[in-house]
Order: structure tokens, then sequence, then C-alpha cells
């Protein structure tokens, strides 16, 4: 109704195609201008600025205070060749792959049990997301505690003394408790998205397939994973990316070790950069993964938007 | 449809408000650095050490009754290294500061971000061989002379303490040799006694050891000669002189009680503090911590024996505190007071007794603390050499490297990243090792 209206006016108040473009403007309400034009100015003083100044710093040898010069490429270079580098990134993306699997495999696991017809269905999806209410960093100490006196002690009482070890003091094993812990904590936050994509899935659907006599597998393979393709999608690059930007639940386990063995990049980042008076070099560090996680999430969601299914 | 005359006015508040904020921030700004509104001086007071800040404010408050036109501001934050380097990237050098003086100090230093002292006549009543210690960490050369930008208000050793009950009940003389060291760790071994508790939950703890081991053993002037050299054509390097240290402290962190890469500092000062071990790699500066625990705890101490010669023996000391001026505080004279009344004699001796630390003075009488006892002779006559890992770069992750070490005893591989690391680290910031 409305639509046609704005369509019978439009002609009459304006015949060329620029008059209407601009009338179109005048007849905006200033309202909106002021919502978008303080979040743009916002976002570019407090988000591009830093981010040029940083990729500028990042071709000097600034250490954060004092002189510094500019010395071009070489801090690039010499970050191709760095093998403390190169082994955060190894170990940050071995650990973003088995982690984001992990996540995605037990989030719709818990989902697609929480979305079925079970007592006390709220007060469990009320349980379920607690872990992500909880600060990274405060589960991260729990978790530490739980790893370096309660683990060993239960192992030791259970008559497998060959468990009884902290996972976190072996240079070999100390990822699996990070990866351990931050499931624990992400998986919440999946399963309240695979949740929401459950419930767009008409109950027709499966009365159909129960008449046609398919198995639970069957109606889970068939009808249920391809509806909910865009949240695996977006659930997977999400995921993905915020375990590319691990971080938290590195300083509270393990602080990086032993020794260097579980140094995510952002914690290179961190501890060259302001720490190790490196801030030129650690800020091109910083440029090659922003580029990194952009281009990862980018093919990942080219990826696995092609093999969503479409029924519409 | 809204008429242009009311356009202006949300314009014109938003103008005003602008200016109020301005207004605002630039009366914060002047405050801060002007001379009060009663001609009083307000000195920005940077001190790193959370457990002394009772201390030091008893010193400002006896300083502000003497000098009633200075008032001091003590702020103490947890993370100081961290924190000193955050307002350096903002340009704010607090008008005095306390830092300990290891690599960090060095390399801000030889930034030029502090005063020089050495016309100070507090730098007169310092001992030399502490203020040397200051010196090699790196000085700010802008006119080609070498600067005093530290004065030494406190110094500590690290040594092995000890619990003097254990080693009587067991029948064991303080060893003075490293093959003492071995047999009577393998003696406490053999009657069910932790020779040491170690704690490689946190990383650092492996390097007190270290630092003793390889200070002992490396050749005269190696960190200069390393610093000077070109890698290509190198003659000195971790892996040539080092190797002997590397072992040794592989060896002593054998001798650990079983769940040592999951016990972390505070737990090993409890544990010491309770008699689970009969040493402790440690130094001067964890016997607070100790006492926190039990206040009766039994401690003695004696230097590394590092090799089978006793005389040889030598304590590891650093400056714990050190007192630097902003190179361009506006308030120079009044820090400079300030600097002078922190290095008096009184105060010097008030705070070594307060936090069991040696005092870097000329004249200073000895420190009475028992626990230091087994050291102090040795920092009285001057047989004492820096830390060395306060001369390898914050950029070089050694703590992590000995932990890597001491966990998995591969000396080799330690060795060998340890000259990498070195090396690209050298080739990244050559323009701050100079000096510039």
């Amino acid at each position: 109704m409305t639509a046609t209206a704005t369509r019978a006016k439009r002609p009459a108040a304006s015949p060329g195609t620029p008059a209407r473009v601009r009338s179109n403007i005048a007849r905006t309400p200033r309202t909106f201008y002021w919502m978008v034009v303080p979040a743009v100015v916002i976002f570019f003083g407090l988000h591009t600025i830093p981010v040029l100044s940083g990729m500028f710093f990042s071709l000097t040898n600034y250490a954060g205070y004092g002189t510094w010069d500019l010395v071009g490429f070489s801090n690039y270079i010499n970050l191709f060749q760095d093998d403390r580098v190169l082994n955060s990134y190894g170990f940050t993306f071995g650990f973003a792959i088995v982690s984001t699997v992990l996540v995605n495999v037990i989030a719709l696991a818990i989902a697609l049990g929480l979305n079925s017809k079970i007592k006390f269905q709220a007060a469990f999806r009320g349980v379920f997301f607690i872990p992500y209410v909880l600060a990274i960093l405060i589960i991260g100490y729990v978790f530490n505690y739980l790893f370096a006196n309660s683990f060993p002690a239960i192992f030791t009482a259970l008559g497998l003394p060959g468990l009884s070890g902290n996972l976190l003091a072996s240079p070999d094993f100390a990822w699996i408790g990070i990866v351990i812990t931050t499931v624990w904590q992400a998986a919440a936050f999946n399963v309240i998205l695979y949740l929401a994509g459950l419930q767009t899935i008409s109950a027709d659907l499966y009365e159909a397939a129960a008449i046609d006599g398919a198995s639970g597998w069957r109606r889970f393979r068939s009808i249920t994973f391809p509806l909910i393709g865009a949240y695996f999608t977006i659930n997977m690059v999400l995921s993905f990316k915020s375990f590319l930007q691990v971080f938290d639940q590195i300083v509270a386990l393990t602080a990086g070790g032993p020794g260097t063995s579980t140094e995510s990049i952002a914690l290179v980042i961190f501890r060259g950069g302001f720490q190790g008076g490196e801030y030129g070099y650690q800020m091109a560090n910083a440029v090659v993964y922003l580029f990194v996680i952009i281009i990862v999430s980018f093919l990942q969601l080219r990826i696995l938007q092609r093999r969503e299914a479409t029924f519409s | 449809m809204k008429s242009p005359s009311t356009i202006p006015h949300p314009r014109r508040r938003l103008r005003r408000a602008t200016a109020l904020v301005a207004a605002a921030a630039t009366l914060a700004a002047l405050s801060g650095c002007s001379a009060g509104d009663d001609g009083q001086v307000t000195l920005n007071f940077f001190q790193f050490k959370p457990e002394a800040v009772g201390d030091f404010a008893a010193i400002i408050t006896d300083f502000e009754a003497e000098n009633p036109g200075i008032r001091v501001i003590q702020n103490s934050v947890p993370d100081p290294d961290t924190a000193i380097r955050t307002l350096l990237v903002k340009d704010k050098v607090p008008d005095v500061l306390t830092l300990n003086v290891n690599g960090n100090y060095g390399e801000l230093a030889r930034a030029c971000i502090f005063a020089d002292l050495s016309g100070d006549p507090a730098a007169e009543t310092v001992n030399p061989a502490v203020q040397d210690i200051v010196q090699s960490l790196g000085t700010c050369s802008a006119d080609g002379a070498d600067e005093v930008n530290a004065l030494p208000f406190a110094s500590n050793a690290s040594g092995i303490l000890y619990n003097p009950d254990i080693f009587a009940a067991n029948g064991v003389e303080v060893p003075t040799t490293w093959s003492e060291l071995i047999a009577a760790a393998d003696t406490f071994q053999a009657n069910g006694v932790s020779p040491f508790y170690c704690t490689l939950k946190d990383s650092w703890t492996a390097s007190p050891a270290f630092v003793n081991l390889g200070g002992t053993l490396m050749p005269d002037g190696f960190f200069d000669t390393l610093r000077d050299e070109d890698p290509a054509t190198a003659t000195v390097s971790f892996q040539e002189d080092f190797a002997d240290a590397a072992d040794k402290e592989v060896e002593l962190f054998s001798y650990c009680q079983d769940n040592f890469a999951s016990r972390d500092y505070n737990a090993g000062n409890k544990a010491f503090a309770d008699g689970e071990s009969a040493m402790y790699l440690q130094g001067s500066y964890a016997i607070p911590a100790i006492r926190a625990n039990n206040p009766d705890a039994a401690i003695g101490s004696f230097p590394y024996p590092v090799t089978d010669d006793a005389d040889s023996r030598v304590v590891v000391s650093g400056v714990d505190v050190g007192i630097m001026v902003g190179r361009n505080t506006p308030h120079a004279a009044e820090a400079q007071k300030f600097v002078d009344y922190l290095m008096s004699p009184d105060v010097v001796a008030a705070y070594s007794e307060a936090q069991s630390t040696f005092s870097p003075l000329l004249d200073a009488a000895p420190n009475n603390d028992p626990a230091l006892a087994g050291l102090e002779p040795y920092f009285s006559a001057g047989k004492i050499i820096g830390f060395i890992d306060h001369q390898i770069p914050a950029a070089v992750p050694l703590v992590n490297l000995l932990q890597t070490l001491v966990i998995t005893g591969d000396t080799e591989t330690f060795l060998t990243d340890l000259d990498s690391e070195w090396d690209k680290v050298a080739a990244r910031t050559t323009t701050q090792r100079q000096g510039k």
C-alpha cells in the first residue's frame, strides 16, 4: 500500500533521474545522519588511524621510546626468517583447526539435544550458556589450578599414575590443556547459534520423513544439516577467526610455556612489542597477521557458502 | 518540514560541548605540570616495588616534613617494566623513578630517557663495584662521555638459600666446591630429603642458578665481545663458552622434587619456609617472601660453588632498586633534593634492613640479617659480579629457553637456540644497541 503511494508520487515531484536522487537525500530525515556520522568519526579515530599509524611504524625500528629510523621492509624480511614467529604461526593454526572442529562437533551435538523435547529444557539451556558468561581469563586460572592439583590427585586416587602429571607442564602436551579449556568455554556460544538455526526448520519436514521411514541419522544428514548450512558456515568462520586470535587463555594457563611451546601469534606480538622493546618489528608481525586472518576468513566463507543447500 | 532556522541550533550546542570538553582537558593538563596554587612543587615519583610501598610512603612523609615546599606523589603499578614503556610512548617521563636495574633499564638508559647524575654529591658515596654493575648495563652517551643515569639504592644477591636445621640433622656441612655441593645433594636424596625445591611453572626461576653458573664460568668481557662482533666472524658464542654452565644447570635441576614443572614461585617460598627442602636456588630477594609464610623459618645462605676452587667463589649481585631522574623534568632542583634525601645513609640503611637488601654505600654498616650472613662478606669485599641475564636483550626469550632446558635436559638445542635468538635480535635492533 505505502509502496504504491510513494511510487505514484515520485514521477510528479522529479522528472529527471539526477533530480530524483537529490530529492531522495533531501527527504531522508536528518536524524539518520546524526546517528551515522558520529559512528564513522569514532570508528575512523579509534580504529582506522591507529591501524594506519601501526602500519607506518612497521616500517621503522621504533622500540616504543627514544629515536627511530625508517628501515623500509627489513622488518618484514626478518619476520619470515624468524623461526620463533614461524613456530607461533604453526602452533596457532594447529590449535585453531583442532579447536574449531571440536567446538563445532560438540556444540552441534548439544544443540540437537537441547532442541528435542526433553525435560528441564530451559534449565539445561541456561546451564550450557554459563561458561560463555565467565571471563576467559578467570576460567583459565581455574583450569590452571585443576590441571596442576586436582586432576593429578584424582588420577592418582583412581590408580592411574601414568596420567597423574600436570598436562600444562609438558612441552609436548600443554596445547591439549589449552584446547580443553578453550572448547569448554567457546562451545556455549556456538550452541546458541546452532539452536537458533535448528528452530528455523519446520516440524512438517520431520513428520514427512518419519512417514517415509527415515532413521534419526538419515533425518540429520538429509534434513537438519543441509538446512542449517548457513549457521554452520558462520560458526566455522567465527570460531576459526577467534581461535586464531587466542591470547587470554594462554596467558592464564601456560604463559606461552613450557619454554616457547605454546606461544600464539598474539602472545609473541604482545611480548616482543610491549615487553621486548621491538615495537616496530612486532607491528610488522601484526600487519601480516591482520592480512592472514582476513584472507583465511574470506576463503573459508567462499568455500563453505558454496556447499550450503538452497531450498528457496 | 523543519524550517532552516532550527538547523544551526544543535550544531551550536555541539560546539559549546566541544569547547567545554577542550577546556576541561586543558585545565587537567595544566594542573599536572604547574607549580600549584601555593607555590608548592609536586614531584611525580614512579616506584616499582609493590612490597615496598609502605617503606617509601614513610620516607616521603619524612622528606615532606623537612621540605614543606615539595610534595611527592608515589605511583606504584603492577608490571612496572611494561608500565614505564607505556608512559614513555606517551612522552610522560616521571620526575623521579625507581626501577630494577636490569636489561630493561639499560635499554632505556641508552635511549637517553634519564638525567645525568654524575655531578650529584650522592654519587661519591656509592660503592664503585656496585656503580660498575649499573654502568655496564648501558648509559646515555649523548655528548660522547659516559653518563651516570642511575644511583643504586639497594642491592640484592643471588646465592643458594639453605635450611640450617636440615643440614645439621643430616650431618652436612655448607659446601664450598661443586663436588661438595653434588655430594650434599646425593646425601639428602639418599636420606629422603628433597635437595632443592624447584618452581618451574614460573619460567624465570630457572635463571638465578644459570646467572651464577654462566657468570662465573664465562670468559671475561664475553658480552662486550659478543655485542661488538659481526655474527659471521664471531670468536665467542653461547655454544662455545656456555656449554659447561648449561651442563651444570641440568645437573642441579636433576635433583628437584617430582612435580617441579607445575609448582610456582609462591608455592616454592611456602615449601621452603615449611622445611620441605634442604636448599633453594634463589636469592636474597626471596627472604622477605619466605618469612611472610613463616616468620621463624630457618634460613642460611652461601654463594654458588661453581668450580672445585673454593677461592674463586663470587656472589652475583644486582641493583634491586636504582634511582633515576627524568631527563627533561621541569623540577630538576627539587628532584635532586629528593634523590639526595633518598641516598642519605640513614634512609638507605633503614630500607635495607626492612627489605633484606645490601646497602650499596661505601661506608655502610653490614646487614646483620642472619639469613644474609653467608653472602655479606663477599659483598663487603667487592667479590661480586652482575646478573648476566641483564646483558641479554628482553626480546630474547632467555627464561623460556632455560625452562625448556631444565625440563628436557637438551643442552645442545638450548645453546644453538640462544645463539640464533641473539643474532636475530642483534640484526633487528642495531640502532638501539649503538646507544643512539
